[in-house]
């Protein structure tokens, strides 16, 4: 390692504290107190952060934040173009812009009723064979010229809806927005009979709507979406709500290059952090040491880093009772310990 | 509208503008070590920046001072962890100086990639309109392999899409054969190994024969290109003069590979990390990239800064003692802070 050591001109500040707390619950209760209470100083509430190993850590957090009224944002969990209905919505665009892409066909084919992987096979296999023939120097890319639509009425009845509206959206004349509003139309019966909550996933689409309305080019809407994909679903984050203020949740990966007044670092609990299956070598231990260096770095005036004591781990059956090993011997003098009581 | 990029005369000089003749404050802007980072411009540079010391001001500031001496921004490659970072740093950087800053190219390795690859990919048998596929595309591919090739119904349990995925992914980001990470971390499927290693040459070709990129492909076919196409490293060479890379801690083998060939025989390179914050190895990133850069790019200049002006010194005495604890003989103790 490159030695060095961090260094200020800011003064002293209060010491960190490790909380310990009886049980996960009690952990999450004292957070909301504790954000509460600086948040009556005068610390708004996006000044501070509450960071984890895993994404799962914060779930009961979660449920304790919504009960105090708490809006918050979380980060580095399940992203908004993972989920199933925006990826059908993005496999559209793709067999439009790219038809060689035999993923995306295959996707979009099976979402049609009545057509299973045998179908879905053939269609394929015609599309390849009889409408996307390859330029012979590779120079010029594949498109859905005339040809590619050409006499598509023998496929079964779904299928040849299916050619309707993605012919309808292909000329290159719409702009990406217009494709995206037409596909949604042919895609709204689908998502109605494939999912419960298609209300809440209609919002994610709506959101994917915008987006789109920012693009000039369906090539680079795309591009853009493969590499850097907009975090947040609807589905899967609680909506902040009408306030415009609010708290961070994060994975610590996530939070990498950023700073609050206030830092969290919850279920600081060994077996945890580090997990258990990341004990496995002396490097994967080492990785895990930065990565509480990577959280506590993120702290500019305030540092509480809590665990619960009892824990059951169902994976090994293991209780898991103490702070991260990597806490464990620290002197008082540079992190104070703490009890939550009840 | 469509550009069209002049070709650098021969000869032509980098910089145009005399060091003396510059508006903005450097010297009092910056630290010391920040200043030196800045200002320090020909050859191979590698910057140590700890937590909260100013490491994006000292690339915007670098930025803006290249571009102030008269490079052109289209000269200057900035390569970032996320495309929000480098438009941010780009942003800043005209704020500073001028809009002029907003032409640097900046973006992701993968993003880089992707413009350099929608040029020439038909040099390695693709047509240029390819998909990208992302994690979960990938693995539903190798899904639709494994079924074909009919891996699924044997007796013996086969890994998993996810585990094949993340295997592949692995052994490409680590240039490390297949069996030695099944030895290391899958031992139950190392007699598989057959079957997995044909399941993934298929996955290969099944990509080519599709058009399709996976996020990985990216990475490797830029590699490929600088390696193998003497013409298209030329032509990057020639575009890039001067090649920045922040997060270099959290770069792999194959992304190194890309910045040696950025940095072509010029070598004006300099990359930013800092070492103890290494936390992405699951994705095949490597901490030796940034501990060996010294030795690979030899007559590099090290500068640390660590200098911090986030935290309260509390703050920073409990991560530094987190870091040195993995380290407690005392002949490497680190220096206790001021």
């Amino acid at each position: 390692m490159f030695g060095k050591s961090l260094h200020t001109k800011r003064p002293g500040g209060s010491l960190p504290q490790l909380v310990a707390a009886e049980n996960e619950n009690m952990q999450s209760r004292f957070v909301v107190q504790k954000i509460l209470e600086l948040r009556e100083q005068g610390l708004p509430l996006e000044e501070m952060a509450v960071l984890f190993r895993s994404s799962f850590l914060s779930f009961d957090l979660e449920i304790e934040l919504a009960r105090a009224n708490i809006p918050f944002r979380k980060y580095g969990g399940f992203k908004f173009i993972e989920t199933s209905h925006v990826k059908d919505i993005v496999a559209y665009l793709r067999v439009l812009e790219n038809p060689r892409d035999v993923v995306s066909w295959n996707r979009i084919l099976l979402l049609i009723e009545g057509v299973g992987p045998r179908t879905s096979e053939k269609v394929i296999e015609d599309i390849q064979k009889r409408r996307v023939g390859l330029s012979p120097n590779m120079a010029e890319p594949v498109t859905t010229t005339t040809k590619f639509w050409m006499d598509y009425g023998h496929y079964p009845d779904g299928v040849r809806a299916l050619f309707d509206a993605l012919k309808e959206a292909a000329p290159p004349t719409l702009s990406p927005a217009e494709k995206v509003a037409g596909l949604l139309r042919y895609y709204e019966p689908i998502m109605r009979s494939r999912y419960d909550d298609h209300q809440k996933r209609r919002k994610d689409l709506e959101m994917f709507q915008a987006i789109t309305e920012r693009y000039r080019d369906v090539a680079s809407l795309l591009t853009d979406l493969a590499l850097e994909p907009p975090t947040e679903s609807v589905v899967d984050v609680e909506a902040p709500g009408p306030e415009r203020e609010f708290l961070t949740l994060s994975t610590i990966h996530s939070a990498k290059g950023l700073e609050w007044g206030a830092v969290f670092i919850i279920t600081a609990l060994d077996g945890r952090f580090p997990a258990l299956r990341s004990v496995g070598s002396e490097e994967e231990i080492e990785e895990e040491r930065r990565l509480l260096y990577v959280a506590i770095t993120r702290a500019r005036d305030h540092l509480f880093i809590t665990y619960p004591m009892n824990v059951y781990d169902r994976e090994t059956g293991v209780i898991l009772t103490k702070p991260s090993r990597f806490l464990q011997g620290i002197g008082e003098h540079l992190l104070e310990p703490w009890v939550v009581e009840s | 509208m469509k550009k069209f990029t002049l070709k650098p005369a021969p000869g032509e000089p980098l910089r145009l503008v005399e060091p003396a003749r510059l508006t903005i404050p450097y010297r009092t802007d910056l630290n010391e070590s920040q200043y030196e980072a800045v200002t320090s411009l020909d050859g191979p540079h590698l910057i140590i920046a700890g937590a909260g010391t100013g490491k994006t001001r000292t690339i915007v500031y670098r930025v803006a001072y290249l571009v102030e001496l008269g490079v052109k921004p289209q000269r200057v490659l900035l390569l970032t962890f996320t495309r929000k970072a480098s438009q941010e740093m780009l942003r800043r950087a005209a704020i500073l100086l001028d809009s002029r800053c907003e032409q640097v190219a900046g973006g992701t390795f993968h993003s880089f990639a992707n413009g350099v690859l929608r040029r020439y990919a038909h040099l390695l048998g693709f047509d240029r309109s390819f998909t990208i596929l992302d994690q979960t595309d990938a693995e539903d591919v190798i899904n639709l392999i494994r079924t074909k090739m009919k891996l699924d119904t044997r007796e013996k349990r086969f890994p998993r899409k996810e585990t094949l995925a993340d295997l592949w992914s692995r052994s490409l980001n680590t240039i490390t054969p297949v069996r030695e990470i099944l030895a290391r971390d899958y031992p139950p499927f190392l007699d598989l190994e057959a079957d997995i290693t044909q399941l993934f040459k298929a996955y290969v070709v099944y990509k080519r024969e599709n058009n399709l990129m996976d996020y990985d492909d990216l990475l490797v076919h830029l590699a490929r290109l600088l390696q193998e196409r003497p013409e298209v490293r030329k032509a990057l060479n020639d575009q890039y003069a001067y090649v920045m890379v922040d997060e270099y801690q959290d770069t792999n083998r194959v992304q190194a590979e890309i910045v040696r060939g950025l940095a072509g025989e010029r070598r004006n390179v300099m990359v930013v990390g800092d070492d103890a914050q290494c936390i992405y190895s699951f994705r095949g990133s490597t901490i030796r990239n940034i501990l060996s850069f010294p030795e690979e790019y030899p007559g590099c200049k090290v500068i640390k800064i660590e200098e911090n002006y986030r935290s309260t010194q509390s703050i920073l005495d409990l991560a530094n003692e987190v870091l040195v604890g993995g380290d407690r003989a005392p002949q490497s103790a680190l220096p206790t802070s001021s």
